[in-house]
């Protein structure tokens, strides 16, 4: 929500923003937010950290993380830019590939086919993968900790069970026995829940919680039973601000989402942000829905105006991608998202609430 | 803060170039005056990028006819965009590796489907006219084909005549080495859309549901 600004709200630091816009208090300004990923192909080179060393090396990590701020002026700082960094660590097989595409999990060959073959290895936290990205949060956190927000990313039990047994042999289990469907979701938020707290000791200030229930798979009914309570368990076993990320059509679920205390969740622009904001009803707030493959990827900056407009006119809290970007985005589509911001609230001589 | 400048808008990329060391490579276009001219630029900072960029840009001006401005950006003879033929003519010069010889393409070809030789000719005022060296209805497909091909590649438009063998840039000029170069891709332009769906779908990360 916006109200006139009233000089109560004293210029805040990128991080002070993010961090009072994610526990539902009043801002100077929207803040603009990456919970996770604005890393392209021309940032990597413009700091020599291209993938896929960037998502192994800490020190290549940061230095790409850290755009986010220095270059493109956004009030965070995500250093997490894979899906797969804990899954490696898990012992899946990962496709790197090279500097213009994303590394993946080799899905079809799965490391657990039951329930009991569930075990997190005792070098979890260890591993290089994973301690990659708490030795890079402990880099940004000391370069960067005073003036923005940096965000680390924990995977969800519902995406290690796609990464770690397929994605159609989980969704067969949770159709065909949803008591052991349950059961490897409890398992596996062990490595949710270790990750997350390595990386609030290392320096994040909130966490962003992806878990792929997507519209397009699962509906807002399996959200209820299999993750809702699972996710209240989340945020009140990982201490700082956690944002869910859920892709896809989303509404059908946000009413639960709404019900779990997570700081924020961060929604897709196949949702609407008025009838999101309308269902969500400030419970939590939103961070959001910049469309990625049409408007960032393929469109001009006018068009990237347009949509961080509606969402601020619709009150959405957080203003950034809907997604992690696609690599070749260009970097002015990027810089126009905090530009737009700041345009609109000079404008409109808004701040928040 | 930010180091990065104004420097137009991207209208192509290379997001790995395999003959200098990975870089990625842009084409920004910018409107100084009348004039289009493009920036060939990469963000890095690796040594010999200069030099790599430079190479990029020679090969533009062979491949495309196009000439290097006082400012070092690129522009048509003509001062219009071709934006569509400009990008293709980027995508062409990255692929020649660092010192390997460039030469403008010429204006014919063999056309592999029907073995016909296709010429094409500017008759004045920016037309051009196809031909091949067979008769028939077959080579007046293929004609009536190319010409379609490379009225898309190079966004030209229908001669004024309306005739399936001519085709104009509406800037009325000759482009001589841009044609001979969109001629090679014109006998098979789906081939290039399905590739820019391909290079378009890369990079993008789609949630684990959606992978394979």
């Amino acid at each position: 929500m916006h109200a006139e600004n009233d000089q109560t709200v004293k210029t805040m630091t990128g991080r002070e923003r993010v961090l009072a816009a994610l526990c539902n208090k009043p801002t100077d300004c929207t803040p603009v937010c990456n919970p996770t990923s604005v890393a392209t192909v021309e940032l990597m080179d413009l700091v020599d950290a291209p993938f896929p060393q960037a998502n192994r090396e800490p020190e290549l990590m940061a230095r790409l993380a850290a755009t986010s701020y220095t270059e493109l002026g956004f009030d965070t700082i995500m250093p997490v830019f894979t899906i797969i960094q804990e899954s490696s660590a898990l012992g899946c097989k990962i496709q790197w590939e090279q500097k213009d595409n994303w590394p993946t999990v080799k899905m079809r060959e799965p490391i657990w086919e039951d329930v009991d073959d569930i075990t997190i290895p005792k070098d979890f936290l260890t591993h290089p993968d994973t301690q990659c990205v708490l030795e890079a949060i402990k880099i940004l956190k000391k370069e960067y900790g005073d003036e923005v927000a940096v965000i680390g990313k924990t995977m969800g039990p519902w995406s290690l069970g796609y990464h770690c047994f397929g994605v159609e042999p989980f969704l067969l289990l949770s159709l065909d026995d949803p008591g052991k469907t349950k059961l490897a979701l409890d398992r596996m938020k062990e490595a949710t829940v270790e990750f997350g707290i390595a990386q609030i000791e290392a320096g994040a200030d909130a966490l962003t919680l992806p878990d792929h229930a997507t519209g397009d798979l699962v509906s807002g009914e399996y959200y209820k039973r299999y993750l809702r309570d699972l996710h209240i368990e989340f945020v009140e076993r990982i201490p700082i601000p956690l944002i869910l990320h859920i892709c896809g059509r989303t509404v059908d679920r946000m009413e639960y989402i709404a019900q779990t205390g997570m700081a924020a969740f961060h929604f897709d622009s196949k949702n609407e942000p008025q009838e999101s904001m309308d269902i969500i009803q400030e419970r939590i707030a939103l961070v959001g829905n910049i469309n990625n493959p049409e408007t960032l990827f393929a469109k001009d900056p006018e068009d990237v105006n347009a949509e961080v407009l509606k969402n601020l006119e619709a009150g959405v809290p957080l203003i950034g991608p809907e997604c992690a970007i696609p690599l070749q985005t260009t970097i002015e589509n990027l810089q126009e998202i905090p530009k737009a911001v700041k345009e609109w609230h000079r404008k409109t001589n808004m701040s928040t609430r | 803060m930010t180091s990065i400048v104004n420097i137009g808008r991207r209208v192509e990329l290379v997001p790995i170039d395999t003959h200098f060391k990975d870089i990625t490579i842009g084409l920004y276009r910018q409107q100084v005056n009348d004039t289009a001219v493009y920036r060939v630029h990469t963000y890095s900072r690796l040594d010999g990028v200069a030099r790599r960029i430079q190479e990029v840009m020679q090969s533009m001006c062979i491949l495309g006819g196009m000439q290097e401005t006082s400012d070092g950006l690129l522009c048509f003879p003509c001062g219009e965009k071709h934006e569509a033929a400009c990008r293709r003519v980027f995508l062409e010069a990255c692929k020649h590796a660092s010192g390997a010889p460039v030469e403008p393409r010429p204006l014919h070809i063999l056309d592999k489907k029907s073995q016909l030789t296709i010429s094409v000719e500017s008759v004045g005022n920016g037309i051009y006219k196809v031909s091949s060296n067979g008769e028939g209805r077959s080579a007046a497909r293929r004609i009536t084909a190319i010409a379609a091909g490379l009225k898309k590649l190079g966004e030209m438009n229908t001669d004024p005549e309306n005739s399936d063998d001519r085709i104009a840039f509406s800037c009325g000029h000759s482009h001589d080495a841009l044609v001979g170069l969109l001629l090679v891709r014109a006998p098979n332009v789906r081939v290039i859309l399905r590739q820019e769906e391909a290079t378009a779908s890369r990079g993008v990360l789609t949630a684990p549901s959606q992978q394979t």
